[in-house]
């Protein structure tokens, strides 16, 4: 089933995707090879994309598939903390490399301010329309064309961006006007209780 | 390793309020060797334990991280990927929230071993939640292969997915069935951990002993022996079926094995390095096939562990 066929469904089941169409956007903002996501099969549930190993699948009904990769819920789509530990290796672009302080600060959900001496490594031809997409009613076409500016901008612009430490990729950053958001979920953050 | 006296105190004290001794276990001290120390250490807490996530990090990477950090730790002498930790609350470290480690009682990660799957299989696992042993499952198949992680709770299913995420686990589904009616196979290696009395379990959580009963293991045999039974059915021919629980009464462990037995045949289990004890044949004046011997059962005074019920099961 195409992407293009499903666009305004809202139906709440696990929709094929072909693997070009995810590793795609990863390869425009992150610059990770596309073959990265070979071996992988791909599913679309309401405004997420789930990766699981390309095994045959049996005939049953199920409550998630894989890894949960990306969320399409905005624009641009987000890459889950998740999933950038597993694929987020292979980042060349759109990373942020922090010290020991600003990691800590990072796991424990922190929002800290990323000053032009930081190594910082944004690509401007990924910068994205800051503005969330309005129609949130309809179903969310995952058009992933939209989420690279056609425009050349100077210095750094909003956007999701892998965040290593010593080499390690941590998880999901927000960076927007010069501070970096951490997005590690609740549940992962250092100095809550994770559950057993 | 050890806690302090002054921490052991109150849990010891809590343990007595709530156990009232530990008149439950008498009836297993004609099975349990060395009764009276198996009765001594039900008080005291269990070390510190967790699983080396080879999905996400090297184990001599890891091992490097820990020692850098001062952390102190001591591989199982069975299962080099099994860890006991000297620290107050291992979860709370940054390898466990970046999915390095897994915070696992060490008997916990027998089942999967003794399911021994292969990357490229199927895999069932039929009570999963909260994943320890599915995860395991999943790094032992290098995250290739399908495993069904199968969890009929809603509540529970969350936690199921959290350490699924978290560990990088990319081989797993997760359903929603109720066991005893898991629609279709055919699997290569099930998994049947099944809900139980958790008298297993009193050196974490003080007072499962004194809640349970012959009477409460006679209502779960139930539950167990459909588990079971249909795990079966969904098995290849030929298709390796584990059943274990973390409870010493041989009506939730061999009397359940025992209503299958003419599906299966039952293979020894040997974990070098780790003390276990075969299985009873002998139970309530009643006396059931040789074949039994060949499951396994830890106790918690034998290895310093909590305690475990483990067989393998090949379909015939």
């Amino acid at each position: 089933m195409s992407p293009g066929s499903s666009r305004t469904r809202t139906r709440n089941v696990f929709e094929p995707l072909s693997a070009s169409e995810v590793a795609q956007p990863w390869q425009s903002r992150f610059g990770i090879p596309e073959d990265v996501f070979s071996g992988y099969q791909f599913f679309r549930k309401a405004k997420s994309i789930w990766a699981i190993s390309d095994a045959p699948l049996p005939r049953l009904s199920f409550e998630s598939l894989g890894m949960r990769i990306m969320n399409i819920k905005d624009r641009p789509w987000k890459p889950t903390t998740c999933a950038l530990q597993v694929f987020g290796k292979y980042a060349t672009r759109n990373l942020v490399h922090l010290d020991e302080e600003q990691a800590r600060l990072f796991l424990e959900g922190g929002t800290q301010v990323i000053g032009p001496d930081m190594k910082l490594d944004l690509a401007p031809e990924s910068a994205f329309d800051p503005e969330p997409a309005s129609d949130s009613a309809s179903y969310q076409a995952f058009d992933l064309a939209s989420d690279q500016a056609s425009d050349p901008v100077s210095g750094p612009m909003p956007g999701y961006v892998v965040v290593f430490y010593r080499g390690e990729v941590l998880g999901c950053g927000l960076y927007s006007h010069g501070k970096l958001i951490s997005q590690i979920p609740k549940e992962r953050r250092a100095g809550e209780q994770p559950g057993r | 390793m050890q806690k302090t006296a002054e921490t052991a105190k109150p849990i010891y004290f809590w343990y007595e309020l709530l156990s009232g001794g530990m008149d439950n276990l008498e009836r297993y001290r004609d099975i349990v060797p060395d009764y009276e120390a198996f009765k001594a250490i039900q008080s005291r807490p269990l070390p510190g334990s967790c699983r080396i996530n080879t999905l996400k990090i090297e184990r001599d990477a890891l091992l490097g991280r820990l020692e850098e950090k001062g952390v102190l730790c001591r591989a199982f002498d069975w299962y080099p990927l099994g860890l006991k930790l000297d620290i107050e609350s291992p979860g709370k470290m940054v390898e466990n929230l970046l999915g390095y480690i897994h915070v696992q009682e060490e008997l916990s990660m027998v089942p999967p071993l003794v399911l021994d799957p292969q990357p490229g299989e199927t895999v069932l696992d039929l009570c999963a939640s909260p994943g320890s042993k599915t995860t395991q499952i999943s790094q032992m198949m290098n995250n290739r292969g399908l495993v069904i992680a199968n969890e009929p709770s809603l509540d529970r299913v969350a936690p199921l997915r959290a350490n699924c995420e978290r560990l990088g686990v990319l081989n797993v589904a997760i359903t929603r069935y109720d066991g005893r009616i898991f629609p279709r196979g055919p699997f290569d290696r099930i998994l049947v951990d099944a809900p139980c009395s958790s008298e297993g379990r009193e050196r974490r959580g003080p007072g499962t002993i004194s809640r349970s009963s012959r009477t409460k293991s006679l209502e779960l045999q139930k539950l167990q022996i459909r588990l079971l039974q249909n795990a079966v059915r969904l098995a290849k021919p030929g298709g390796v079926v584990v059943y274990s629980t973390c409870t010493y009464a041989p009506e939730e462990n061999e009397l359940v094995v025992n209503a299958v037995l003419d599906e299966v045949r039952l293979e020894e289990i040997s974990l070098p390095g780790l003390i276990g004890c075969p299985g009873v044949n002998q139970w309530s004046g009643e006396t059931l096939s040789d074949d039994l011997l060949r499951c396994a059962r830890y106790y918690p005074h034998q290895n310093d562990t909590g305690g475990f019920f483990v067989a393998r099961l090949i379909k015939n």
